[in-house]
């Protein structure tokens, strides 16, 4: 089977909502397929973004490349608009000190074509969020 | 503006959707304050408004010795909450204008801000004296701490 990632500009995402924006960490930076730039958020929690998938794809598998973040809740909408977002998972994070905090989460097909992810809680006043990764099969 | 009668203070940064405005974070920060008051009466809403702070101010009072010594147990209770993070603030002293009243002085002061790694500022509420010290100092050092961060996250990849 091969898979494709979707949350990449190339495919066709696109970052629909961010609570943070500073211009020089944009959320777009989260879909443009590379681990070293990153969004930040630029103060107080929760914090969330949704990324819009193009259309309702099935996906396997959810990757998260983010640092600091203590409490992640990770919501899927199948709707056209970003609307009626169901829980797929909420978890606590484990602290890596110097290093990116790399999560997977697996899902047997799954419908989405918005996820949203909130964090609401972190190890520090700021955290970042590198690259999120959906694999679908294509 | 934050009403200054109470001892302590505690500051936010803000531009989440959750609240009412998306902000744009320019070069200018912007302070989501707590005016916490200092009563006993409200000790237990205190637990709740100071979830996650990102700095603090804590204001004393210079004609009175019992106010400048609850700021340790302010400071301790902060700590408490927070721990071990940090947390960048400001210790301030009100009532500048009462000079013959003055109990607390100013190196004293200055001397238990820097043990606590703080900052210190003097005020005088009544003639709108330096008033706006505090805040320019909690900003300052807030968005210190968002330069120093971003960095980390820069070298991580």
């Amino acid at each position: 089977m091969k898979f494709t990632d979707y949350c990449l500009r190339s495919e066709g995402a696109e970052v629909v909502l961010a609570t943070s924006s500073d211009e020089k960490f944009p959320p777009e930076n989260i879909i443009d397929g590379r681990s070293d730039t990153f969004w930040a958020t630029t103060g107080m929690f929760p914090q969330e973004f949704i990324i819009s998938l193009n259309k309702c794809v099935t996906i396997n598998k959810l990757t998260i490349q983010c640092y600091l973040v203590q409490t992640l809740r990770i919501e899927k909408s199948m709707s056209k608009e970003p609307v009626d977002f169901e829980l797929c998972i909420q978890k606590e994070l484990q602290s890596t000190e110097g290093e990116l905090q790399i999560e997977e989460f697996s899902f047997p097909e799954m419908q989405a074509s918005y996820l949203r992810f909130i964090i609401l809680s972190a190890f520090d006043a700021f955290v970042s969020v590198h690259r999120v990764i959906a694999d679908v099969i294509a | 503006l934050v009403k200054w009668t109470s001892s302590c203070l505690l500051m936010f940064c803000n531009d989440g959707a959750h609240f009412q405005k998306n902000y744009t974070l320019v070069s200018h920060v912007e302070l989501f304050l707590f005016d916490s008051g200092g009563k006993e009466l409200f000790a237990e809403i205190l637990d709740r408004l100071w979830e996650q702070p990102n700095a603090l101010c804590i204001v004393y009072d210079v004609t009175s010795e019992e106010s400048f010594n609850n700021c340790t147990k302010w400071l301790e209770k902060l700590r408490a909450q927070t721990s071990g993070m940090h947390i960048p603030g400001v210790l301030v002293g009100n009532k500048t204008d009462l000079i013959d009243r003055r109990v607390v002085e100013r190196n004293q002061a200055q001397e238990w801000a820097e043990t606590n790694g703080l900052e210190y500022c003097e005020i005088s509420v009544k003639e709108m004296e330096n008033y706006e010290a505090p805040f320019r100092i909690l900003a300052n050092s807030f968005h210190q701490l968002y330069k120093e961060k971003v960095e980390t996250f820069r070298s991580l990849v």
